[in-house]
């Protein structure tokens, strides 16, 4: 195995692009364990460590929130620009693995590892976010939803590395909620994750549901149980019946020796009206 | 099998290694630096025991490659042994009989070393497990680990 280590940007792209087997490690907080088990046995790594100088960031700016890939886990928790509604990075970094973990593990690095089990992607897809991708060729900028594939498969060219992913910042009523599910707060593997983004204002004007699995093995949205949202005034359980029904239709929440299929989907109708209520102000 | 030659600080001591691509942080600190106090539990991440500070961030050695250490600053409980609040740490782990194995003590400790240290006062019993989560005790001997870190907050924070 050969290790090329750049220290900027450029130095990586141009490294990329001369070895496209390469296997990036930002964090090593998924791909470590891997290597050791034998799951992957790179030829090729490109360590992009040395590059969270430059894209270790949270900036808003223009209407956007913009967060660098290399920006970790721990410093989203501490991050003072994401206050009010943005508050939610925190929710999911506060039951994001370990402490330890959080200060390697990187949100680019989460995302491409396209899982279930990767929070931030849930929670960004309900923000609606995109990636950017850089190259030596360019920029190009791909909704999340895109970029997602299917397990462990994402939409990125094999000279390509994320920078950043960016989402609209939350304001014009704007709101969002999210809970994970599993059976302590410390590196536990969700059994359901939700997350939820209204724009409120006496009625659903806009919605955004995504949960973990939603017709893949991978994060995604739930857009019937969006749509029967749309318009409502939400006073009480009552008034989120069609969307919970709308909802069960979507998930794919399979069993497996963590729990069963029945209970999780039972577990994301209680938290996805848990969200919605809270995110409007009923009790 | 090429090797990576690459210079970091460890304990406070410039140090050079040779790592061999694969090499996990732990590997180079216990068998090429001779830190023995980081220890490897469960080697995937989940319990812990493998703790030292990375740039003075508490960071899992056992799932972070050797060749990331470069131009790093490295301690292990090694490091911290002549520290006046990690002695008040270990002096509490006695008093409170903190440890039972033991295996997992140089974690809980360097954990605990920093929540005190960045703690504004005595840090809660709820901040203390916050603080120790991320480390696990076979023996599950957690209240007197708590209440020995409390205790040695008291004293720190004097």
């Amino acid at each position: 195995m050969e290790v090329l280590m750049p220290n900027t940007l450029d130095e990586a792209l141009r490294a990329l692009v001369k070895n496209q087997d390469a296997v990036i490690v930002a964090g090593g907080t998924d791909l470590w364990p891997r290597i050791r088990d034998l799951e992957v046995r790179p030829e090729r790594l490109l360590d992009i460590s040395g590059l969270s100088g430059e894209l270790s960031y949270i900036r808003k700016e223009g209407g956007k929130v913009r967060i660098g890939s290399m920006t970790t886990i721990a410093e989203i928790y501490e991050s003072r620009e994401l206050d009010g509604p943005l508050e939610v990075f925190k929710d999911v970094a506060a039951k994001f693995g370990s402490p330890q973990i959080r200060n390697a593990a990187t949100i680019g690095g989460n995302i491409c590892a396209s899982l279930s089990s990767e929070d931030y992607i849930t929670l960004l897809l309900a923000l609606d976010a995109s990636v950017v991708l850089k190259s030596v060729y360019g920029e190009r900028t791909l909704r999340l939803e895109d970029f997602i594939v299917d397990k462990r498969t994402v939409n990125r060219k094999p000279y390509e590395i994320v920078t950043e992913v960016q989402f609209n910042d939350m304001t014009d009523g704007w709101r969002a909620g999210f809970e994970k599910i599993g059976r302590r707060n410390t590196l536990i593997i969700n059994l359901v994750n939700v997350a939820v983004a209204l724009r409120y204002n006496g009625r659903v004007e806009e919605a955004r549901v995504a949960l973990n699995r939603v017709n893949r093995k991978v994060p995604g949205r739930a857009r019937a149980a969006e749509k029967a949202l749309l318009g409502k005034e939400i006073r009480g359980d009552s008034d989120l019946e069609e969307a919970v029904e709308a909802l069960r239709g979507e998930l794919s929440l399979t069993s497996d020796f963590r729990a069963s299929g029945e209970y999780r989907v039972a577990l994301a109708e209680v938290y996805f009206k848990r969200i919605v209520k809270r995110l409007v102000g009923v009790a | 099998m090429d090797r990576i030659r690459i210079s970091f600080r460890l304990n406070g001591v410039e140090r050079e290694a040779f790592v061999s691509p694969e090499e996990r942080l732990l590997d180079m600190l216990r068998d090429d630096m001779g830190m023995k106090s980081v220890k490897e539990g469960c080697g995937t991440g989940d319990c812990g025991t493998c703790t030292v500070l990375v740039n003075g961030k508490p960071v899992l050695s056992c799932i972070m490659p050797a060749f990331q250490a470069r131009g790093k600053e490295i301690t292990t409980l090694e490091g911290l042994n002549e520290d006046s609040a990690m002695k008040v740490i270990q002096d509490k782990f006695r008093e409170y009989h903190a440890a039972q194995c033991g295996f997992c003590t140089p974690a809980m400790e360097i954990v605990g070393y920093k929540l005190i240290k960045e703690s504004d006062g005595v840090p809660s019993k709820e901040e203390v497990k916050e603080g120790i989560s991320g480390v696990l005790c076979r023996c599950t001997g957690y209240y007197d680990i708590v209440d020995a870190l409390r205790s040695a907050a008291e004293v720190i924070k004097k």
